[in-house]
């Protein structure tokens, strides 16, 4: 599986995001942020931990829309997620990185019957 | 290992990304440097899309003002404005802004913004609460009261009324209280009817607003309309109890222009159009008359601040408000939507009407081209109109959308003329 498309931010699928170890998670060139199904940060990579300028364990436990990306939780993502039963959708963004208006693709992930969706973020 | 201060830089990052406020900073061209994800979230459905890089066009929409609330603020730091309200939106589920700019350099500001529409509805009616209460503590004796029946007709009246308004009591009897209103653009009334309504749902209403005098000037007042309980089976009836307000000097009179006017071309600002909208919207309704709207959105403006410079573009917006302003008559309502782009309310027109009026203004801003500081600019605009006559059940935004949609049209015909909305049927 170390193909460099079947891993790359427009392919890698969900089942593969689940299955990879942290330190292959933090090898990955792009943002890997896994959220519980109410929201609480489960997954935060190194590469998402160095481009919004935080350490992953103070992400880690916490509500992502509510404590890290309030300007996510509006009807373009969050509300996606709770809506949506299933997402495999890229949209173009702005984040505020480090308070910096960032432009941002987001690739957001969730499938039926899978308890962790994906917010994936390439800059 | 991550030293001290990266530590403390992490934990400053964290605050900001939490901070419920939105804070923003930008250059003195709007330029946005930094923003936190709260301020993100309230500018993203302003811009209607996730893409906001620049304070004033994000802000273009609704609240132009602060475009030249900045370049009009001279010293070198300072408050720019504190808790400036912004009306987003166009009339439906509208979300209301509290912004504060403050400068800190030539090139360098930082704004604050918050969500106030909850706060501010809150305030309205506790604030009516407090002028009155207030009142009361002060001269009891420039308090007229009278006595309504149920369908609010004065049946009495004490002489303390006709001292204050100079009516007799013949004059007075008999007539709904409503007759004695004397609004104007900058306080309009609220609809006939809505003061009884909202006394026999709250026990009470209270209202400021103009009143009419024998001699046929007017005066300020508060006007009080409560419940009178009577005995069981009657139907109620109301006391209305008017309190002439002396303090109508100058600085009341800023604060409403200040409150209801656009900063730049002192056309009425937004919050102003659509509450005054809202309610002739609903007073047509009862009443089965019209309700005419024309937008109006200066042709190729973008080319005159582009290459003249924003102070031309400003001057050209103060002689299209003033030259339409001219046209309209007192009841009618001009407001400028933000950018290049105003609306007329108008009361009682119907759509044909509209059309015409529309012509008027066409035809005032072609007569002769002006002058922008030596420039002569020949500056033209295109009309949507849209009527409650050809469309009785279109809601406030129903009627934008309408005449936005003709502005479209007449845009797309070639400019500098009017459409009406569903003109199919209107040439039939």
């Amino acid at each position: 599986m170390r193909g460099d498309t079947v891993l790359s931010f427009e392919a890698i699928p969900l089942d593969t995001l689940l299955t990879l170890e942290a330190d292959q998670l933090d090898s990955l060139p792009y943002g890997v942020v896994g959220l519980s199904t109410e929201g609480i940060v489960e997954i935060y990579n190194a590469t998402e931990a160095k481009l919004a300028g935080l350490q992953s364990d103070g992400v880690i436990g916490t509500h992502y829309f509510a404590v890290t990306a309030q300007c996510m939780n509006n009807f373009m993502v969050a509300q996606r997620f709770e809506d949506e039963a299933e997402i495999d959708a890229i949209i173009d963004y702005v984040l505020t990185l480090r308070m910096r208006p960032t432009p941002v693709r987001l690739r957001l992930l969730k499938a039926p019957r899978v308890d962790r969706h994906y917010i994936l973020v390439q800059r | 290992m991550t030293t001290d201060l990266e530590t403390e830089n992490m934990a400053l990052l964290q605050f900001l990304y939490a901070c419920p406020a939105g804070l923003v900073e930008f250059s003195a061209a709007g330029a946005i440097g930094m923003v936190n994800p709260a301020a993100m979230g309230l500018l993203m459905p302003i811009a209607g899309k996730p893409f906001v890089i620049n304070m004033f066009d994000v802000m273009d929409t609704c609240a132009p003002e602060l475009r030249n609330l900045v370049q009009q603020f001279a010293p070198p730091q300072g408050t720019v404005c504190d808790g400036h309200r912004i009306v987003t939106g166009r009339g439906e589920r509208s979300t209301i802004l509290a912004c504060s700019i403050v400068k800190l350099t030539q090139d360098r500001y930082v704004a604050t913004l918050a969500d106030v529409t909850e706060q501010v509805a809150r305030e309205r009616r506790l604030k009516q609460a407090e002028t009155w209460f207030a009142s009361l503590l002060d001269g009891v004796d420039d308090v007229a009261v009278l006595s309504l029946d149920a369908n609010g007709c004065i049946d009495a009246v004490t002489p303390s009324t006709t001292r204050q308004t100079g009516f007799t009591e013949a004059e007075l009897l008999g007539k709904p209280f409503e007759w004695f209103d004397r609004s104007d653009r900058a306080s309009a009334m609220p609809p006939t009817g809505e003061a009884i309504a909202v006394a026999q749902r709250d026990g009470w209403y209270l209202h400021e607003g103009w009143h009419a005098l024998a001699n046929g000037g007017r005066y300020w007042c508060q006007r009080l309309v409560a419940v009178r309980e009577e005995s069981a089976g009657a139907a109620a009836r109301y006391t209305l109890v008017i309190r002439a307000v002396t303090r109508q000097g100058r600085d009341t009179a800023d604060l409403r222009r200040m409150l209801t006017r656009d900063h730049l071309t002192g056309a009425s600002n937004r919050a102003h159009f659509f509450e005054t909208a809202e309610r002739q919207r609903v007073r047509a309704l009862q009443d089965r008359g019209s309700l005419a709207l024309v937008v109006l959105d200066v042709d190729h403006f973008k080319r005159v601040n582009d290459e003249h410079g924003h102070a031309a573009g400003d001057v050209v917006l103060r002689e299209v408000a003033q030259r339409c302003e001219a046209e309209l008559r007192p009841e009618d309502i001009f407001a400028r939507l933000g950018g290049e782009e105003f609306v007329v309310l108008l009361p009682g027109i119907s759509l044909m009407e509209a059309s015409a009026v529309a012509e008027r203004l066409r035809a005032s801003l072609v007569r002769e081209p002006i002058d922008a500081g030596g420039i002569q600019l020949c500056i033209t605009a295109s009309f949507g109109c849209s009527a409650l006559d050809t469309d009785p059940t279109a809601s406030l935004a129903g009627l934008l959308a309408a005449a936005d949609g003709a502005l479209y049209k007449a845009k797309r015909a070639g400019r500098d003329r009017v459409a009406v909305s569903n003109a199919d049927q209107a040439a039939a």
